[in-house]
């Protein structure tokens, strides 16, 4: 998917995406997959395993709009 | 959320908040075209919102929003090592909590050796509070409520409920009536 794509500049739902993220993402008792993300505040890279490395990790993604 | 990191913090969990694309952008918060207008809209989102919880920002193609699963708002709970324990396609604070405790259950069991893990599933629930979601429309932007409305009167996405038993048909509620189902 490019860049253009996923950040959409008009919403239009999807149908089949709450379906796909029940079927097809990743499920309990999986091991979750790790990327490199950005801290908002010191511009630092966080490694998504290094947050789960000591203990239990709540994620919540979202955004502002 | 805030609160509920708060309230789990000194049981060692740990809560962040990773930033995605704009679910619904709008002529004030608009779709990004790079990572300033990323940080930018971020920014004003911890402002606006007073989150305590690190924000993280993902690239600028959502490659870990959409190796989740890309949803706008989903909570996931990962346990020592990457353990997926608890994924949920909306946010409820009092689902994660209820999640969490089963979770802190787990881990201090766990080391007994008495515990064994499985897989289940199960549906969740949230209070609706739409004119809180239909403020942030009007701050994102006229845009944002067009888009919205437009969607809403589209028959796929149809609010009204299936049947008595099943409340409103929201986007991530799969029930489908026998007659839907096409079965007689």
């Amino acid at each position: 998917m490019i860049k253009e794509q996923y950040n959409y500049s008009e919403f239009v739902a999807t149908p089949n995406e709450f379906l796909e993220f029940a079927e097809h993402a990743p499920r309990a008792t999986m091991r979750a997959p790790s990327f490199p993300l950005e801290d908002l505040a010191t511009g630092g890279t966080v490694e998504m395993k290094d947050l789960w490395k000591t203990g239990i990790t709540v994620i919540e993604f979202g955004s502002f709009t | 959320m805030d609160r509920l990191a708060d309230q789990f913090a000194n049981r060692a969990v740990r809560s962040v908040f990773i930033y995605t694309r704009e679910a619904h952008p709008g002529e004030n918060y608009r779709h990004h075209q790079s990572m300033d207008d990323k940080r930018r809209n971020a920014h004003a989102f911890r402002e606006h919102s007073n989150v305590r919880r690190q924000i993280l920002l993902d690239d600028l193609d959502g490659a870990a929003h959409r190796a989740f699963g890309q949803l706008p708002n989903m909570t996931w709970i990962m346990g020592r090592g990457g353990l997926i324990h608890y994924k949920s396609s909306w946010t409820s604070a009092a689902d994660v909590a209820n999640a969490l405790e089963g979770v802190l259950d787990f881990q201090a069991n766990r080391a007994k050796n008495q515990w064994a893990l499985f897989y289940s599933e199960r549906s969740a629930w949230s209070a609706r509070n739409k004119d809180r979601f239909d403020e942030g429309l009007v701050r994102a932007g006229p845009q944002a409520v067009a888009d919205y409305e437009r969607m809403l009167k589209s028959a796929v996405f149809s609010r009204s409920a299936p049947s008595p038993e099943i409340g409103p048909r929201v986007p991530g509620n799969f029930y489908k009536t026998e007659e839907e189902s096409g079965k007689k």
